[in-house]
């Protein structure tokens, strides 16, 4: 462990997401909603019971006609970096909720939950949901549930994991070819998905990855720094006003 | 001894004892623990092998290549985008994402069904099997043939540019029926502006690939204009940070702050309607400023300079009647753009040498004015975008093998002979293409000169998405029998006599034929990625069918054994056409190929063309340049429409055969209706066939729907006249009728314009669809397009009250 | 007096013979009679037997596939491969071609480690850190003439002999391997 109880492995996950080039077709949102099992419920218009992990924000710059302009803003998890904990990972009496040093993602283990929703208060990006029923599918829609990822019970929280099983996936696959395990690269649900390549993925810590590339251009950002909870998701614009709202609260 | 309560104690102690001191507790602690990680009432996915299947998306037109994950081969889970298509580049849209849930979908059609009760009643249909299903259709269509009504059959076909519709229309004609019309789309213009202009149909491209400057007349770029996902990826490329490079300049102009407008460099909120007007104001500044190529605009081009038309008159031109009408002062005072800004960006488009105009509101899924396109393509031809290798050129034609020559008995030639029904009041069309509305109009208002006894529906649903759809509802009623082909149970199908079930897009062959707006050549074949899960049946399949059961010349002009056959014999003619390649890694840009360059091809026979082409890989070819083909009597691009005079126009005012701005104006008094209402589209709304999936559903903001309620955008000061606050209920009216809405205060929303948007409002489906919201198509009024006969949409005058 | 004193005593041998048949009663229960009430016994859908493929090697039927993920329960088509026409006369086989191959529905297998859906489990790291597959499964080389029975937990429905997660975790901590939650949970 070095002084800010990390350890030093040389792989940290992250993402940047490039404002300027997302155009809030919300095929990131669809895509981790078919890739994760989440579960859906006729009327989704109560935001505040609604399970969404990537949740695409509306974002406007408060000026009047004709100068009014607003923007998308894609929100993961951050898997925030602070030292020791993230925000979550500090409140949960269970352990059910633990970052893994090794990659940097914030895990969320659903049986081990016991719902009692801490992490949801900690967390200051509302990046987590709470199961308030038993997730329910439309007949036949079950059949496109997904082995990879398990469906979570009435009375557990959720979030974003990075789509940290498709790591294990690259990983085997890494095993298999014989590669170094730091040298795994894997693309999320989100990432993949995204129809004008706004989002980037991977190594933080490989300087030639572009994440890590574009972590540190004139553009990017992160949500709420004054909170040094040091998320791991950068985003980058050029627009000022995005900087400016970027340490509101959302 | 008797075993008493003090016995009962100790014996109990000891159980107790002996309990804790055995593993029972203890396991029982432990398998509650894990009993509770598999709660029953919460579902377990099946496990298993994931595969990927390669395919095409038929959900739009787009043509994006995908990969569908299945489980086990059988259960499909997830949809990704083919990194190796230069469509898509491995992107998708949030409607192909969802792709799965139109598989599994509670509302598909399930078998065929019969309507035993009245029209619309759900509890009326009886499930029938495929014979007796085809038979009595064949059976009807047979008698309506040989009792000389074979034009009494009608077809609105969505999907126009799939091998299906090419199918469709063999089967039309050897059934001897003029009447098949296809779903709006602002292809149904273009393709006459081109046709007046260059002499054949075709539709213009646009190399937005190599775009330094983007002059985007309400174009919806990034809400479903020209193929969605191309788009996206172009305008990540634009927007990609390149040392060095400028990046393209955006300039959007529209009334609302689109999605585009707000991610463009500068939007310009032109008044509804006028963005025609800004384009010849452009031209007018273009043409004072001598920023033309005079050499080209004289030589090549008829109408630029004023000209002569047949009976020997002197005829104002293009050049004379912008400098005359256009000028930005008057331009100013109609769009609401200063003087100094039209002159401005005037300036700026003609000093970049990759600058474009594009155009098309609502996503192209609308017809425009003709003089509109005709407008939007001056502009561009003045900026030499026409040229070869220039900005501008046509969607290529596919070289897929021709369809055999349709042989024609008495039935059928008497029925082609009969006039096609997009008739207008007075006389026929002067320039007729895919007239919907005029056929409607036509039906609706009995003039008819022959009954249509049946209508044919495939995968569409006009009912829900026509503008103005209490037209078709009309129409519906005065036709005996409609019998829809579709895969889910939509408002049309609930209106239908019988429903054909087709199998659902990732259940069956299909294919892609070009790209809207797209400049290179493009064809993909979509192929059943899992088999399918119901009773349903390729609509193709049934076509064919059906002309095997009618028998005679119909059976012979469709001579295929099933649908994968028919369109197996359409690739041998691209392997033979020899003028294009496969993309099956991804880097191909098929965009840096120049007109006539075709690539080498990379495939060895028409049958393994055909495999790769079902492997997931797509076709490509070069772009086809403007002027590389005119047909025009003149031999030159018609700028003055010439071929119009011999069409039954009035031809008095000279300005009928050049680009102008014609607005047609909307019905209703503006007294009682102050507003202009506008539709807009969202990527992830599904606005037509489709219904919205429940995983779009979940996208959309509470401050466009809540619970049931749809909101609406006005502007602050709109509102502040209407005594209307944030989130207030409303009544929306219209000429058509009116709908309960509720307030958004939005600053992007134009003064006294109230913006609604497409896709919710469903009726039909289930309760994860259904009721959400309003249907802006029930109270949209349509302005037909006097020489087109064709359904324009702009805006419908409506007002707003509190409720 | 005596008479009371007698009859006390007396309860308290007669109290504690009460308290250790409980006790007894109990610990039948608890150790005897509860295993066997916990479990049902489950037999597998047809036999299979390891040794009569002695001829295979055995990968051809348990292999990685190229993207990481392993075969694990051969498929039908796997058992195709040989035995579309029947080989022998044996009973079971014929079940198998009759029954499975020639109508094409995958055979019911019950697993004896199936884990809940929450785990997430991949041999791949396993064989590259070189465990033997004797380590967590049966040694299937040894003759075994039927398919073990399958004893299911009737509450949980887990399997008996699926693995608990103390022995993952115990094993990972020892071998040094991540024991970060979502190395194992999905």
């Amino acid at each position: 462990m070095s002084d800010n109880g990390h350890t030093q492995s040389g792989v940290l996950y992250g993402m940047a997401i490039d404002l300027d080039k997302c155009t809030g077709c919300m095929a990131c949102s669809v895509a981790c909603q078919a890739e994760n099992n989440i579960s859906f419920r006729p009327d989704e218009s109560n935001k505040l019971r609604s399970i969404t992990w990537m949740e695409v924000y509306y974002l406007d710059n408060g000026a009047e006609h004709p100068d009014y302009r607003f923007s998308y803003l894609p929100r993961p998890c951050m898997h925030c970096n602070a030292p020791h904990h993230s925000p979550c990972t500090f409140v949960c009496p269970v352990n059910a909720t633990v970052r893994d040093e090794a990659t940097g993602i914030v895990g969320h283990i659903y049986p081990r939950c016991i719902g009692c929703r801490y992490c949801m208060v900690a967390c200051p990006y509302h990046a987590r949901d709470f199961n308030w029923w038993d997730p329910a599918w439309p007949e036949p829609m079950e059949q496109m549930l997904s082995p990879k990822v398990s469906t979570r019970m009435r009375g557990v929280v959720e979030k974003c994991s990075f789509c940290s099983h498709r790591l294990n996936a690259a990983r085997s696959k890494a095993y298999l070819d014989g590669l170094e395990m730091s040298e795994v690269t894997y693309t999320p649900a989100c990432v993949e998905a995204c129809p004008s390549q706004a989002i980037a993925f991977g190594n933080l810590l490989d300087e030639h990855s572009e994440v890590a590339r574009l972590a540190k251009s004139e553009r990017a950002f992160r949500l709420l720094s004054k909170l040094n909870t040091e998320p791991k998701v950068y985003y980058l614009s050029r627009h000022p006003w995005l900087h400016n709202l970027a340490n509101a609260s959302l | 001894m008797k075993f008493g309560r003090r016995a009962f104690l100790q014996f109990a102690a000891g159980a107790v004892g002996g309990t804790l001191l055995s593993p029972l507790p203890w396991k029982l602690a432990d398998d509650s623990a894990i009993w509770s990680q598999n709660w029953s009432w919460r579902p377990s996915p099946e496990r298993g092998l994931v595969s990927k299947v390669p395919s095409t998306c038929l959900f739009c037109d787009g043509g994006c290549g995908i990969q569908v994950h299945l489980v086990n081969k059988k259960n499909a889970i997830y949809i990704e985008g083919n990194a190796a298509n230069p469509v898509n580049q491995g992107g998708v849209c949030p409607l192909a994402a969802s792709g799965c849930q139109f598989l599994y979908a509670p509302y598909r059609v399930s078998q065929p069904l019969k309507q035993t009760k009245a029209r619309g009643d759900a509890s009326g249909f009886q499930p029938i099997s495929w014979e007796q299903a085809i038979g009595e259709v064949g059976a009807a269509l047979g008698k309506m043939r040989t009792s000389g009504n074979s034009q009494g059959l009608a077809g609105i076909s969505g999907r126009p540019r799939s091998s299906m519709f090419h199918l469709w229309r063999q089967f039309f004609s050897a059934y001897g029926s003029p009447n098949l019309f296809q779903m709006p789309s602002h292809a149904d213009s273009l393709e006459l502006a081109c046709m007046l202009t260059l002499g054949h149909e075709a539709t213009p491209a646009f190399a937005l690939e190599r775009a330094s400057y983007v002059l985007s007349f309400g174009a919806n770029l990034l809400e479903g204009w020209g193929a969605p996902a191309r788009m996206q990826s172009v305008f990540g490329q634009w927007r990609q940070e390149r040392a060095g490079i400028a990046q393209p300049k955006i300039v959007q102009i529209e009334p609302r702050l689109s999605l585009t407008a707000t991610k463009a460099d500068e939007w310009i909120a032109v008044k509804p309607g006028t963005q025609c007007a800004l384009a010849l104001g452009i031209a007018h500044v273009m043409i004072k400023n001598h920023l033309y190529d005079d050499f080209f605009m004289t030589s090549q081009v008829v109408g630029f300079e004023d000209w002569i038309d047949a009976g020997g008159n002197t005829r104002q031109g293009f050049k004379s009647l912008v400098m005359q009408n256009y000028a930005p002062a008057q331009v100013a005072e109609w769009t609401g753009v200063a003087a100094a800004r039209i002159e401005e960006i005037a300036g700026q488009f003609a000093a970049q040498e990759y600058a474009v105009a594009i155009w098309g509101e609502d996503g192209g899924k609308t017809p425009d004015n003709i003089y509109s396109d005709l407008s939007f393509l001056a502009l561009n031809l003045l900026k030499g975008n026409m040229q070869p290798g220039g900005m501008v050129s046509l969607v290529p034609p596919v070289p897929l093998e021709v369809l055999p020559e349709v042989q024609m008995d008495q039935w059928a030639y008497r029925g082609l002979q009969q006039p096609r029904l997009d008739l207008t009041q007075t006389r026929q069309l002067p320039l007729p293409g895919n007239g919907l509305y005029a056929f409607l109009d036509t039906i609706n208002r009995g003039g008819s000169p022959y009954s249509v006894e049946m209508l044919m529906i495939y995968e569409a649903n006009p009912v829900y998405s026509l503008a103005e759809n209490r037209l078709i509802k009309e129409a519906l009623g005065k036709i005996s029998s409609v019998v829809t082909f579709t895969s889910y149970m939509d408002e049309t199908a609930l209106q239908a006599d019988l429903i054909l079930p087709n199998h659902m897009a990732l259940e069956r062959y299909d294919d892609v034929i070009g790209l809207p707006g797209v400049p290179y050549a493009y064809y993909a074949v979509s192929r059943p990625v899992l088999p399918p899960r119901l009773q349903t049946k390729h609509t193709g399949d049934v076509i064919l069918a059906l002309a095997a059961t009618i028998g005679g010349t119909v059976k012979g002009s469709l001579p295929w054994k099933n649908f994968e056959a028919f369109l197996q014999s359409r690739v041998k003619g691209l392997a033979a056409a020899g003028t294009g390649a496969l993309a099956g890694k991804p880097g191909v840009q098929p965009w840096a190929l120049q007109s006539g360059q075709a690539p080498k091809s990379n495939y060895k026979n028409p049958k393994d063309l055909w495999n790769k082409l079902t492997s997931g890989l797509c076709w490509y070819g070069p772009p086809v340049d403007a002027l590389q083909q005119i047909n025009t009597a003149s031999g030159k691009y018609e700028l003055a429409c010439v071929s119009l005079q011999n069409r039954g126009v009035n031809v008095e005012d000279a300005a009928v055969y050049l680009p102008h701005f014609a607005p047609l104006t909307p019905s209703g008094d503006a007294q009682a209706f102050p507003l202009l209402m506008m539709g807009y589209r969202r990527l992830n709304i599904s606005s037509e066939y489709l219904a919205n999936p429940p995983f779009m559903t979940k996208t959309l903001w509470d401050f466009l729907l809540k619970g049931n309620d749809l909101f609406v955008e006005i502007h602050p000061e709109t509102a502040k006249s209407l005594g209307l606050k944030q989130g207030d209920r409303a009544t929306l009216t219209t000429p058509e009728g009116e709908v309960k809405v509720r307030i958004r205060i939005f600053a992007g929303a134009h003064p006294g314009t109230v913006c609604v948007v497409h896709g919710l409002g469903h009726t039909a489906y289930d309760e994860y669809i259904q009721d959400k919201g309003i249907n802006i198509n029930d109270i949209i009024e349509v302005q037909m397009d006097p020489i087109t006969g064709m359904g324009t949409v702009w805006a419908t005058r409506a007002q707003l009250a509190r409720a | 007096m005596k008479e009371e004193k007698r009859s006390t005593s007396g309860r308290t041998m007669l109290g504690g013979l009460f308290f250790i048949a409980g006790l007894i009663v109990a610990l039948i229960v608890g150790w005897v009679v509860f295993p066997k009430v916990l479990y049902s016994q489950k037999t597998q859908p047809m036999n299979f037997s390891h040794a009569a493929h002695e001829d295979s090697a055995c990968e051809d039927c348990h292999y990685f596939l190229p993207d990481g993920s392993y075969s694990g329960t051969p498929g039908i088509e796997n058992c195709r491969q040989c035995h579309e026409e029947p080989m022998t006369d044996s009973e079971q086989e014929r079940i198998l071609v009759e029954e499975y191959i020639q109508k094409d529905r995958e055979i019911p297998w019950l697993v004896y480690g199936w884990q809940p859906d929450n785990v997430y489990f991949s041999h791949a790291p396993h064989q590259a850190a070189e465990l033997e597959c004797v380590q967590c499964h049966r040694d299937v080389t040894a003759d075994e003439e039927k398919l073990p029975i399958l004893y299911e937990n009737r509450w949980t429905g887990y399997s008996k002999s699926t693995m608990k997660m103390v022995e993952c975790e115990k094993c990972h901590a020892e071998r040094g391997a991540s024991n970060a939650c979502q190395t194992c949970h999905k």
